[in-house]
């Protein structure tokens, strides 16, 4: 009873009335020296002249996530999602702004961290509980739980330094998600682990969730995100810039990785002996297009340069999806078509053609300029064109089979146009596939 | 209300007070946590070693008699059963600098502890000075023997004393713990400086030599600068503290002077008895003042350890 009142002195418990997370117009900023300092001499050093640029990791984010909300933070590596959730974590005081917390907080940052190999399994469950804080009566509570979902009674007195780098992760996680917050704060950890505790982690989670807990989940598993959370907040370079459903945010996301990479590398690359000078992507109809129905034959037109005398060359097409994934590659080669042979000067000018089974989303087509055997890249046009495919009814996944259904024996019933359109996470059919 | 409460911002200075108060529950709060890091410090320590707790009286013993040889029969500093004399000192020192060597790592070697979760950072450096406490009172378990033997069954009867005087010594060394801990977040040469500041701190604290024979002008009236400048050292204070329940009171004999006769002692040793109003306030205050000091420095610098460390 006692302890209770010490709870809400200190502002452990949650108030209902307000929101569970309050994050108003905080800026973070990192100090990057170009010398490390820390020394005498460098003490010395910066008293004469001070060496370092100051490097803003959030600015000026606000937002509110009410109780029981499953937000994901997602954004490019070095766009702020760490440091907003060691904020929210209270590791890192923000510089400018505030952030409130409403309830219990806990931080799945990095499991096991604490741990102390020289300790055995049992003691540092009690360690690591403390420093995720819990009493020991709550430890001792709990104990079986950990002891069982991290599968180690038979280790239990054995220091953890002769553990499996598996095996302290799974306790580290084992400890974590038994310190029953209000609010939980995850980042990247689901990725650790065999596929096994993977998903049990991920069912801990749900079941955290759907008992009405608040979860905020930082990953770059889009699929996991897509699964885990209703509501995104994307970040670029520290800026909110999209905070809403979670499908949106998660396309928006694979768009910006898409255009950042166009940004990066828009000119094309190479120091062959072939340059190129141009590439479209013409619908059926032989117009440029951007946004096509799914299985719509398209043609990609490449005109290259020859720099150089050149024999013979390949061209080639690669479609990978707004993350980066692979999907087709085709070269002229492999049809047994070279191109050539050129003179400097000289122009080229090669249609790709192939039809696009694939669902909702986006895509890139980068244009490759090989040797004659293909083993040596002259240019490289990344995502040189990009087009979306749009949302129809039909089937789920990554590529458009072109299914078609019928009953061959039987009654049959009418039930309407109800059909799913957008791709299924992978994870999901994965674990599907599992369970059968 | 409760979300009022838990401001992670900055704090305007009219609430210093909530904060602190806050600071304290937190703590209270935590207090599983440095009960479980003190047993980790404890436990770690000997796990992989056969002699265990033994290791840590041998570095008191040897010292006692090497310094015991040195001091009785080379260089006689005038105290009854110098070996006890210098025990009750060393072992108190020990504590000081076992705690604030260990805090002083506290932080920085606990980086990934402090960059991936929050908890008050406080139990860190007084984690150390916790399990020093302890040591500190096993070692005082094993040389009591010796203590009652040379000293007589007096040094039990005012054990109470010497409790109290470790629980004042313990608060100090938490403060200058703190301060250690936070400092060499920022600069790191000070791990590098610890040795010899605690080298130059240990010759300027009369545990080698009670601070009586440096009053009686034994030396020579040009010792007088010395012994004003050593009670400006707090662990003068604490030293004198605690030696008085455990050893007894070391004073100037009055008999002694420049004329006196050459076989009179320049001091007195006394059996175990009670300290004296004015070293136990000079001792509290300087407690008082050094875990002020060293909370405000440590929880400034505490707000930024995640990036610095």
């Amino acid at each position: 009873m006692s302890r209770r009142t010490i709870g809400q002195l200190a502002g452990v418990n949650v108030d209902p009335s307000m929101p569970a997370v309050v994050v108003d117009g905080v800026t973070e900023t990192f100090r990057l020296f170009h010398e490390r300092p820390g020394g005498l001499k460098e003490r010395l050093y910066r008293l004469r002249r001070s060496s370092y640029t100051d490097f803003n990791a959030l600015e000026d984010v606000s937002f509110t996530i009410d109780h029981g909300e499953s937000v994901a933070v997602i954004g490019h590596n070095g766009s702020g999602k760490s440091t907003l959730l060691k904020i929210l974590a209270r590791i890192l005081p923000p510089d400018e702004g505030t952030a409130w917390t409403n309830g219990r907080v806990a931080s799945l940052l990095e499991l096991g961290a604490g741990f102390h190999g020289d300790l055995t399994g049992r003691e540092n469950i009690y360690l690591n509980g403390a420093i995720l804080g819990l009493t020991r009566a709550e430890v001792a509570e709990r104990f079986d739980e950990i002891v069982d979902f991290a599968g180690i009674r038979p280790l239990l007195d054995t220091a953890v330094r002769t553990y499996s780098s598996g095996l302290y992760v799974r306790l580290g996680f084992a400890i974590a998600v038994t310190v029953d917050p209000d609010i939980l704060l995850v980042d990247e950890v689901l990725a650790v682990g065999d596929a096994e505790f993977q998903d049990r982690s991920l069912g801990r989670m749900k079941e955290f969730r759907d008992r009405g807990k608040t979860f905020v989940l930082v990953s770059h598993d889009l699929d996991a995100v897509r699964e885990m959370c209703d509501r995104a907040i994307v970040l670029d370079r520290g800026r909110v810039v999209f905070d809403g459903p979670v499908a949106e945010g998660v396309e928006l996301y694979r768009q910006r990785v898409a255009s950042s990479v166009v940004r990066q590398g828009a000119r094309p690359r190479g120091t062959g002996r072939v340059r190129v000078e141009e590439t479209l992507l013409l619908g059926p109809d032989g117009h440029p297009v951007d946004e096509v129905m799914p299985s719509t034959p398209l043609t990609f037109r490449v005109r290259v340069r020859a720099t150089d005398d050149v024999e013979a060359c390949s061209v080639g097409l690669t479609v990978t999806r707004g993350d980066g994934t692979h999907l087709y590659e085709l070269h002229t080669i492999w049809q047994g078509v070279g191109v050539g042979p050129l003179v400097p000067d000289q122009e080229a000018v090669v249609d790709l053609r192939f039809t696009a089974h694939l669902l909702a989303g986006h895509y890139g087509v980068t244009a490759t300029v090989t040797d004659d055997r293909g083993r040596e890249t002259w240019a490289v046009a990344p995502d040189a064109a990009r087009f979306a495919v749009a949302t129809v009814p039909g089937g789920a996944g990554l590529v458009n089979l072109a299914a078609s259904t019928s009953v061959s024996e039987g009654p049959a019933l009418r039930l309407g146009t109800e059909s799913v359109t957008g791709p299924i996470p992978v994870s999901r059919l994965e674990r599907r596939r599992r369970e059968q | 209300m409760s979300v009022e409460s838990s401001p992670l911002g900055a704090a305007p200075p009219e609430r210093l007070l909530r904060r602190a108060s806050k600071k304290l529950v937190e703590l209270y709060l935590a207090r599983d946590l440095l009960a479980q890091l003190v047993a980790k410090e404890l436990k770690v320590r000997y796990k992989n070693s056969t002699l265990g707790f033994l290791w840590s009286m041998l570095t008191p013993v040897l010292m006692t008699a090497v310094f015991a040889v040195i001091f009785t029969y080379v260089v006689r500093i005038p105290v009854a059963d110098f070996a006890a004399f210098f025990l009750s000192g060393y072992l108190l020192w020990q504590f000081f600098q076992n705690s604030c060597q260990g805090a002083i790592h506290s932080v920085v070697g606990n980086g990934d502890l402090v960059k991936k979760v929050y908890f008050p950072r406080e139990v860190l450096p007084l984690s150390h000075v916790l399990s020093q406490l302890v040591h500190l009172l096993l070692a005082l378990l094993v040389v009591s023997p010796y203590l009652v033997y040379t000293r007589g069954w007096s040094v039990l009867t005012h054990l109470p004393l010497t409790l109290g005087a470790m629980g004042i010594l313990a608060l100090f060394a938490s403060g200058v713990a703190m301060w250690f801990a936070g400092v060499n977040v920022v600069f790191r040469d000070l791990q590098e400086l610890f040795i010899v500041i605690f080298l130059v701190w240990f010759y300027a604290t009369p545990v080698l030599y009670p601070l009586a024979l440096v009053r009686s002008g034994w030396a020579g009236d040009a010792a007088d600068w010395l012994a004003t400048a050593l009670q400006f050292n707090p662990m003068t204070w604490f030293v004198e503290m605690f030696r008085v329940p455990l050893y007894g009171e070391v004073t100037v004999n009055p008999a002694f002077g420049p004329g006196a006769d050459p076989v009179v002692a320049p001091v007195i040793s006394a059996g175990p008895g009670v300290p004296s109003a004015t070293v136990v306030l000079v001792a509290i205050a300087w407690a008082l003042a050094a875990v002020l000091v060293g909370y405000v420095v440590f929880s400034r610098r505490a707000r930024t350890f995640a990036k610095e460390v």
